[in-house]
């Protein structure tokens, strides 16, 4: 797989995007919460999302959204992201080690626009966000 | 057990919020930077192309985003996803106007009962009246007939 691609035809079926590592820390997610204008304490402070019954604070799910978008930047810096459409399966964790994957399943050359297959995992492999993405490339 | 067709026909496309949203530069890029972009057009304000990422409409479409008076199926609604179609550029300046509705509603049964599934989607449009994103908040309710 090739670390970035400027051109429909550098992309290969089936391959996975390179690794990327989302900044899941409390200090980034305040920084996004910051910005968002989302301000819920059960995103922000550990122990008053454990009070209200979390096993800690969570990631919002538009930020794991956001790490997704930019790791098909990262690898595709020139095209476009038609939409991107995920499922918030399960809470994901502030603080705890996540794996993020996507993998090329579709390639329509004459559209110029590919498929990817996308998700957000914990440490012990458990799929707690995923979805799809169309990007758009430039003839 | 209340009928997804008859709450179908009520509440499906009707608008039933507005809201205005000032665009800032420096929210889009911190927004941005926190989810790991590194491009230009998306991190630096003064890049001559600089823009919201795709996925900055769905921070504007929060969960629970519902007409007054929706059922609640006797459950809690989650938010169990968003969906980003990004249409047009949005950069700092803009004003924009999100109107929301009902876009679709569906149910999918299990051992444990009924999930409901609310998809809520905001039209935004800039101030020329261009739909630049829609942003779909994808409500999940657990049905709990004894709530109700």
């Amino acid at each position: 797989m090739n670390m970035t691609v400027r051109n429909i035809t550098e992309v290969e079926f089936g391959s996975d995007l390179p690794a990327f590592t989302p900044d899941n820390s409390l200090a980034n997610v305040r920084v996004l919460c910051g910005a968002a204008g989302w301000d819920s304490p059960r995103f922000t402070d550990h122990d008053a999302a454990r009070e209200l019954g979390l096993a800690g604070a969570i990631v919002p799910g538009i930020m794991s959204q956001g790490f997704l978008a930019a790791m098909i930047h990262s690898w595709a810096p020139v095209a476009r992201i038609e939409r991107i459409d995920t499922v918030f399966r399960a809470p994901v964790l502030v603080d705890e080690p996540l794996s993020i994957t996507a993998t090329v399943t579709d390639i329509d050359e004459d559209v110029l626009r590919v498929e990817l297959d996308l998700t957000v995992s914990n440490a012990k492999g458990e799929t707690r966000v995923f979805g799809t993405a169309k990007l758009l490339f430039d003839a | 057990m209340d009928d997804i067709e008859a709450i179908k026909a009520q509440y499906l496309n009707h608008e039933f919020e507005t809201r205005t949203f000032a665009v800032e530069a420096e929210s889009l890029a911190a927004f941005a930077r926190a989810c790991g972009e590194t491009l230009s057009r998306y991190v630096d304000p003064a890049d001559a192309d600089f823009q919201a990422t795709p996925t900055w409409p769905s921070s504007l479409a929060r969960g629970g985003n519902l007409p007054a008076g929706f059922p609640t199926f006797g459950g809690v609604s989650l938010d169990g996803g968003k969906d980003v179609e990004p249409l047009a550029p949005i950069r700092p300046g803009m004003t924009l106007t999100g109107r929301s509705h009902v876009h679709d509603i569906y149910a999918k049964s299990g051992r444990s009962g009924r999930m409901i599934f609310v998809i809520s989607r905001m039209v935004l449009t800039d101030d020329d009246g261009t739909v630049v994103s829609n942003a779909d908040t994808r409500l999940v309710i657990r049905e709990n007939s004894a709530k109700k």
